[in-house]
């Protein structure tokens, strides 16, 4: 077959550029971009599975404003117990004014701190009123800032244990174990 | 948008065993689900660590004081900057008395300063092991510990001598299982 030079064309002025990029594979590329699905569920399914696991019906353990906790790596998982605060010089029992300790900071002695006394008191016959026939438990969490000084934390737990709860934790922040453990 | 497949010829009429399922809503529902959890998860890891009180406790009258032998008791002393002492006690008798240098290991976990005593973990566990009354798996009982500081001492490193006792571990036999349980109890003593 031979080939001829074209003849006259119509609209041969119109350049369609567009056209030419598109055909020849030129330019830049297409803002859409197309999406594989598989991967896609496969990466929500797995990421929902990850956060279902992680998830704590229980909800956050509030920590008081100011209270720095100290970090420990042999700890146990938290409780349901009454919080103990010790911020400043300021005590809170599960988020309520109880008492300060500013008394046995200026005595450095150690003393019943009778606000906290009362309040934890209270709540063990609450707690007893409440659930007839059951053993109490006598656990209270302290939740303490790292820079107090022992003689607070021994006039609260004194206090606590006079209370009716013997059974104290202390509340930290978990880390994972270092390798260099006995 | 696609489906999942799905051969939807039923024989004689019978409904098939496959059906489809829409990805929107189905794509909907994990979004909605990954937000929920993202909101509510809990990124910060609140943990407690175990101490009772030197009290007395209720009066038991069935029980008799007179058979329960005196168990040997591990205090250990936090009074001085410069070393630990480590006392062995049975019913008030002194046994025996070891003095570990006090070597405060500090290190910066984000804008927290973590104490660690890792020379003083070494050394109660190193006792344990040859003193200890309670280390067999089927034994219930544990060997108790009694922590003593004087009045001064920061709340953290009070954490840091405890945390380095329960580093201490030995296996405690539960049923058929075996697990393995911090080696003391300890008692925080407020004298």
């Amino acid at each position: 077959m031979t080939i001829h030079t074209p003849g006259r064309r119509l609209m041969h002025d119109v350049p369609l550029k567009f056209v030419q990029k598109r055909v020849s594979g030129g330019g830049g590329r297409s803002v859409n971009a197309g999406l594989s699905l598989t991967s896609m569920i496969d990466f929500l399914v797995v990421t929902v599975v990850f956060l279902l696991m992680t998830f704590s019906a229980s909800g956050e353990t509030p920590v008081s404003k100011g209270v720095n906790l100290p970090k420990a790596e042999n700890t146990l998982d938290m409780i349901d117990a009454p919080i103990v605060a010790v911020s400043g010089s300021q005590v809170m029992v599960d988020g309520a004014p109880g008492g300060n300790t500013r008394a046995i900071e200026d005595a450095k002695r150690m003393q019943r701190i009778d606000d906290l006394f009362n309040i934890l008191k209270s709540k063990r016959e609450l707690w007893k009123t409440t659930h007839p026939g059951k053993e109490f438990p006598a656990v209270v969490v302290l939740q303490v800032d790292q820079d107090v000084q022992a003689i607070v934390v021994k006039s609260v737990f004194q206090t606590a244990a006079f209370a009716g709860y013997p059974n104290v934790s202390f509340m930290v922040n978990s880390i994972p174990k270092s390798v260099h453990a006995p | 948008m696609g489906g999942v497949n799905v051969d939807s010829g039923g024989k004689g009429g019978r409904r098939s065993l496959d059906s489809e399922i829409n990805m929107i809503p189905m794509i909907d529902f994990l979004m909605v689900t990954i937000a929920f959890l993202l909101i509510t998860a809990v990124w910060s890891h609140m943990a407690r660590m175990n101490a009772d009180a030197q009290v007395p406790g209720p009066p038991r009258p069935t029980e008799d004081i007179q058979n329960i032998p005196p168990e040997k008791q591990l205090h250990i002393e936090m009074r001085s900057t410069e070393k630990f002492v480590l006392i062995w006690k049975q019913s008030g008798t002194v046994i025996s008395t070891i003095d570990v240098p006090r070597k405060d290991v500090i290190s910066m976990e984000g804008a927290t300063r973590v104490v660690r005593f890792p020379d003083l973990a070494a050394k109660v566990s190193s006792e344990w092991t040859t003193v200890g009354a309670h280390r067999d798996a089927s034994d219930k009982k544990f060997d108790q510990a009694i922590l003593h500081t004087d009045n001064e001492t920061p709340y953290g490193a009070i954490i840091g001598v405890i945390d380095a006792v329960y580093q201490i571990h030995r296996p405690l036999q539960l049923g058929a299982k075996v697990d393995s349980v911090p080696a003391f109890n300890m008692t925080f003593s407020v004298n």
